[in-house]
């Protein structure tokens, strides 16, 4: 099943407090090439002296990388899943252990057919 | 172990033939040196006996131990127990390399219908062969080949062979970027995998690694094709005359 629709990520965030600040980081990893990243970052500002940054990156999952993995013997399908949970790895960490596992599991689950 | 059968391989996006009719047979014990001037498709050979993708085998054949492994998928290829020491290894952000290592050796595993291999006996085989390269733990736990020096990622190409042993082993230009001592330890690390079961298939430019490798025969490639063959002698009248001779009298 390959993503026919674009898919936009929108974050959001509200800043109340003087002095507050954000930081919104968007990394998309493409996969296949009939997907396109959107990102769109929604950022309220209620007082001017807040700081505000966002930083977006797009990529696509190296067929260098793929072959290395499975040279070494995995399949394709399980090379993508190995080279995107790295990707993701950071993120999943820092969340709480019962999101982390779900979302862990969503990964899984959403590159299951993905490929080939 | 290894047959290559009149192999002609063109690229698959221009009308470049690249292999020209290669003919070579690797017995397993054996180690055999491919050595020749840059273009002459040294590495195009490693990539098409590993299966990387971008290239048409218009001719010829490669069997493995029997099998023609020309059609089959690279994971395919490494389950039969091919290898390919990479030039330059491929970074791999977030996947530590002990996850990589036990992944690749698992899928082989069950490729070939055997169990998967328990934590205890992985740890242990890891710890053993990454002492004899000199990779600690603090390098397996980091992500594969990230931030690693030229010296590491070859190390660790060769952990990665003594993890999963292989049957035949393609070593590409496995001394390139590496100082004398890294060097040595890399060879260490090949000599110490030498078995009367597995076969290598050495490409280089220097001789200087065949010093340390030693090789039972040596090949001279130039614009596609095997030019001449000998023993490791060949490799020194490459190194101290280079390759016009050669490539004079193939002409």
């Amino acid at each position: 099943m390959w993503l026919k629709i674009p898919i936009e990520v929108r974050s959001i965030c509200i800043l109340g407090q003087k002095n507050s600040r954000n930081y919104t980081q968007c990394d998309s990893l493409l996969i296949g090439d009939k997907c396109g990243a959107h990102t769109v970052p929604y950022i309220e500002v209620k007082n001017n002296s807040s700081r505000v940054e966002h930083e977006a990156t797009t990529s696509k999952v190296d067929d260098d990388q793929l072959f290395y993995c499975r040279q070494r013997g995995m399949g394709e399908e399980e090379a993508v899943a190995l080279v995107v949970n790295g990707f993701c790895k950071d993120v999943l960490q820092a969340l709480p252990m019962e999101f982390a596992m779900e979302a862990q599991q969503l990964v899984a689950i959403s590159l299951e057919g993905s490929v080939g | 172990m290894l047959k290559i059968n009149n192999l002609h391989v063109s690229l698959e996006d221009e009308d470049k033939e690249i292999l020209k009719g290669v003919d070579l047979t690797v017995d397993a014990g054996k180690v055999h040196a491919i050595m020749g001037p840059n273009g002459s498709g040294k590495s195009t050979l490693s990539y098409v006996l590993s299966g990387k993708e971008g290239y048409n085998v218009t001719d010829g054949s490669v069997e493995l131990n029997g099998d023609d492994i020309m059609e089959l998928e690279p994971e395919e290829r490494a389950a039969l127990g091919l290898f390919l020491a990479f030039q330059y290894p491929i970074e791999i952000p977030g996947v530590g390399n002990m996850t990589f290592l036990r992944t690749a050796l698992n899928a082989q595993r069950k490729a070939r219908g055997e169990d998967e291999i328990s934590a205890t006996d992985f740890l242990r085989l890891v710890r053993e062969k990454a002492a004899t390269l000199k990779i600690d733990s603090d390098m397996l736990k980091r992500p594969v080949n990230v931030g690693f020096s030229g010296g590491e990622k070859k190390r660790n190409e060769i952990l990665q062979m003594a993890m999963l042993e292989p049957k035949i082993c393609i070593l590409d230009e496995t001394d390139s970027g590496l100082d004398v001592d890294a060097m040595k330890l890399v060879a260490n690390g090949v000599n110490a995998l030498r078995d009367e079961g597995r076969g290598f298939l050495v490409i280089t430019h220097y001789q200087r690694l065949l010093d340390h490798i030693k090789p039972d025969v040596v090949h001279i490639m130039a614009d596609g094709k095997i030019i001449k063959s000998g023993g490791p002698e060949l490799a020194l009248e490459v190194e101290n005359n280079g390759y016009s001779d050669l490539l004079d009298e193939a002409s």
